[in-house]
């Protein structure tokens, strides 16, 4: 599928500037369902309503206020949001180059396609670099009035420019407070056997959506009247902890 | 940090069922504005409204409908979402370990975290050290509210990370966006590996700031400085019911008491 | 399990697990919280005199499950006072009625950490002796927004000549009483009465208050909970400990303690720990003497 570039740019690092164009890698197939009024099924929209008369308000009347305390406001017109708003640039600036992998995939957000904009030798050369030295760029750019934070990946024969979350929008594994846990060699020994013999190796073409087709299914058999059955949702009963290892060692038996 | 669990359920690889509760891992970190009525400072709130009635519509009369034809739809109530697939609804089914660097990030969608569920401690610990250790990570498919997830389970620090995965056909081909055939000038390739090799660190995720949360927040502060913030009138909801002359009286003490504030 | 037997005047007591945490973060035995209540015992007494009990255990200590015991276990010693009263469904209960120190350390030794009785004492259950507003902070509020609302409270009751006094609930929250000591007095003209009021607060500070049971609805709000002024509702017993992670007790604070406390703006400030109580208590005695012998009529009803 030919994919359309939706910008343009050029990577900077050093001395060098690389033209090139962005593309959507992903685009999102969903059954998609609206919200409407359980007696008439007449379909509902968003509205902002004043919370004190129950009444819409039309966007011209809308106005953003900064809750300094409980029912008090600095008001921020549009203007000086604009105001703060980055200048658009072309350039992806890269800062640093870190070990491919490195990055946490809780901070990535989306991944896009780099293409090259004009020939430039300067594509390909950054391309391999990026293979052979099995490293990634950390840029920061402006797209659309917006800043952004992000790795300049190489994959394959392409560039990539993923999007990244900024560090106060991600909560640290460390902050879940997990108990440290004491485990037996032996219950180690029998989860590592496990785990290597339930192994194989991710083919995403078998995984299909299964469910948009029963939801298909699903809506048809509903509006050609049928009746549904509903089934209760499954649970499976957990592993006493006094009951893992001879779990373990049940499903080793399972597996052989 | 108390996180609220929006999910709970078992985390299964063979015959081990590992009672968890999904946590998010991605917060918003912006600056959040209340939209308030201009007139007169009201804060307003997002509403589903009916159209036709002009009323809102309160959640318990709202429905989920699926467009067959020009203002026709079929409803789908969360029952019968659940029961298309009964077993995935309450359980993530670890179908297969892969090597964790095997999946592609481009197949990347939302990050989440598994917490354990009281006396899941423990067969949680087992499974994180374990996929520490062989530098494995788990491939799933479990059903969450309107969708079914293919989901990835890795261990970030110590916690296992549920990211969920784009199916295959979300992903678009990069054929038409590659260059044709290697054809990098070694002279141009040598100098730029000078420079990269100059440029390398370790990734430090604080370091890069959101520039523009810090200026919005600089502007609210000098603008707070400068002038005094404006004010919601403050009106009740309803108006009290209980004996007359007692909610007169307290009305008037109101009155009283916040004249003197 | 490990039995020890104390004497207490010429009773023997057996108890157990005195070696046992109960607040496990805090290293709190069984043994300290016997220890708190015979200490705090000439206080928390009268408080607890002729009031059906509701007994909160946490057998397996305060982070662990609970449950509630209305009805008087049968084990219970003979020297054990008890009194019988009515359930909603009409049926006869038998309570235990918590009338002397050797009754508190029996109860203590079945682990109830926390100590629930209702605002009317047995003999006389339809007439309360008090009314109470349990101030209640919302996802998002804290216990410096209650000490705001109760604030507002007192002013509006002293406009009504109502004197009032303030605890802390020991968690969360706040609780303030009205002594009414009145035998006229019915659980009816509570409830309406602390229902208007808080209905009259919410109206003016809409954005603070909120009269409703709706989680949603108490988002960083304090929920003023009127509706615990019931015949079968029950409240925590000034001075009890609370389960909480530790050992905090539902302490009385004068006015002006509350608001200096509020005012350093950290919430930790306001709340007590047992050690501090027994402190206090052995100063300045109890500060919720008064509220039962206070005698107050509800205007305007």
């Amino acid at each position: 599928m030919a994919v359309r570039a939706i910008w343009k740019g050029y990577v900077h690092f050093g001395s060098f500037d690389v033209p090139v164009k962005l593309h959507t890698a992903v685009r999102e197939q969903r059954v998609q369902f609206h919200l409407l009024h359980g007696r008439d099924h007449v379909r509902l929209r968003q509205q902002m309503v004043c919370i004190h008369e129950k009444v819409p308000v039309p966007s011209e009347e809308q106005i953003r206020g900064f809750e300094l305390e409980e029912g008090k406001f600095i008001i921020v017109d549009d203007e000086e949001l604009d105001r703060i708003e980055p200048e658009d640039s072309r350039a992806i600036e890269v800062h640093e180059f870190v070990k491919t992998g490195q990055i946490d995939p809780v901070y990535l957000e989306r991944l896009y396609y780099l293409g090259p904009d004009v020939v430039s030798p300067g594509y390909d050369a950054l391309l391999e670099a990026l293979l052979e030295e099995g490293l990634e760029g950390i840029c920061t750019w402006t797209m659309r009035k917006r800043s952004y934070v992000g790795t300049l990946g190489a994959r394959g024969r392409v560039l990539r420019l993923g999007t990244l979350r900024y560090s106060d929008e991600v909560v640290p594994a460390g902050s879940l407070d997990l108990p440290d846990i004491e485990l037996s060699d032996r219950e180690l020994k029998a989860g590592i056997d496990l785990v290597n013999q339930l192994s194989g190796q991710f083919q995403p073409e078998n995984f299909e959506n299964e469910h948009q087709k029963k939801l298909q299914e699903l809506i048809d058999k509903k509006a050609s009247g049928e009746k549904i059955s509903i089934l209760r949702p499954k649970r499976r009963k957990a592993t006493a902890p006094d009951k893992l290892l001879e779990t373990l060692e049940a499903s080793l038996k399972k597996v052989v | 940090m108390a996180l609220q669990s929006i999910w709970t359920g078992t985390i299964s690889f063979s015959l081990v069922a590992i009672p968890v509760q999904l946590v998010k891992a991605v917060l918003p970190g912006r600056v959040s504005f209340r939209m308030l009525h201009a007139k007169d400072y009201s804060p307003l709130s997002r509403e589903m409204f009916c159209p036709d009635e002009e009323k809102i519509v309160p959640s318990d009369e709202i429905v989920r409908g699926f467009e067959i034809g020009p203002e026709k739809y079929i409803v789908v109530t969360d029952e019968e979402l659940e029961s298309l697939s009964p077993e995935r609804s309450r359980s993530i089914e670890i179908v297969d370990f892969i090597d964790s660097d095997d999946v592609d990030p481009v197949y990347y969608d939302r990050p989440y975290y598994l917490v354990p569920s009281k006396s899941g401690e423990k067969a949680y610990g087992l499974l994180v050290e374990v996929m520490r250790r062989t530098n494995k990570a788990g491939i799933a498919k479990f059903v969450f509210g309107e969708r079914e997830y293919l989901v990835l389970v890795r261990v970030t620090s110590g916690a296992l990370c549920l990211v969920t995965l784009h199916y295959s056909d979300e992903i678009l081909s990069d054929t038409g966006v590659a260059t044709e055939k290697e054809g990098a000038v070694s002279e141009e390739k040598d100098r730029m590996v000078k420079t990269i090799r100059d440029m390398k660190a370790a990734f430090k995720p604080e370091k890069y700031t959101n520039e523009r949360k810090r200026k919005i927040v600089s502007l609210l502060g000098k603008k707070a400085k400068k002038q005094a913030p404006v004010e919601a009138p403050v009106i009740g909801e309803e108006t009290p019911e209980g004996p007359g002359d007692l909610v007169a009286v307290l009305q008037e003490s109101m009155r009283k008491l916040k004249a003197t504030k | 399990m490990k039995k020890t037997v104390a004497r207490i005047g010429d009773r023997r007591l057996p108890l157990s697990n005195l070696d046992k945490d109960l607040y496990p973060s805090f290293g709190f035995t069984k043994a300290h919280i016997l220890e708190y209540y015979r200490r705090i015992s000439p206080h928390i007494l009268p408080h607890l005199h002729g009031r059906a009990l509701t007994l909160k255990r946490y057998p397996d200590g305060a982070q662990a499950p609970f449950f509630f015991e209305k009805r008087c276990p049968g084990y219970r010693p003979d020297w054990v006072k008890t009194a019988q009263v009515r359930e909603s469904d009409g049926g006869l209960m038998t309570v235990c009625l918590v009338n002397d120190l050797d009754t508190l350390m029996w109860v203590e030794n079945l682990a109830s950490l926390e100590l629930h009785v209702p605002l009317a004492r047995a003999a006389t259950p339809g007439t309360p002796d008090s009314m109470v507003f349990d101030l209640d902070p919302g996802e998002g509020a804290d216990i410096l927004d209650c000490a705001r609302v109760a604030f507002m409270l007192r002013d509006v009751l002293s406009d009504l000549k109502l004197t009032c006094f303030p605890k802390t609930s020991g968690k969360k929250g706040l609780h303030v009483y009205v002594p009414l000591n009145r035998n006229e007095t019915t659980f009816d003209e509570t409830r309406k009465f602390s229902k208007t009021v808080a209905e009259v607060l919410q109206h003016n500070y809409p954005l603070m208050v909120t009269s409703s049971m709706s989680n949603e609805l108490r988002k960083k709000k304090v929920f003023i909970n009127w509706s615990q002024n019931g015949a079968s509702n029950t409240t925590v017993c000034v001075y009890s400990l609370r389960a909480s992670e530790k050992p905090t007790v539902s302490s009385p604070v004068t006015w002006q303690e509350l608001e200096t406390l509020a005012g350093h703006g950290d919430p930790a400030k306001v709340q007590f720990i047992f050690s501090e109580v027994i402190d206090r208590t052995e100063k300045d005695g109890d500060l919720f003497k008064d509220l039962l012998t206070i005698k107050q009529k509800l205007p305007y009803l």
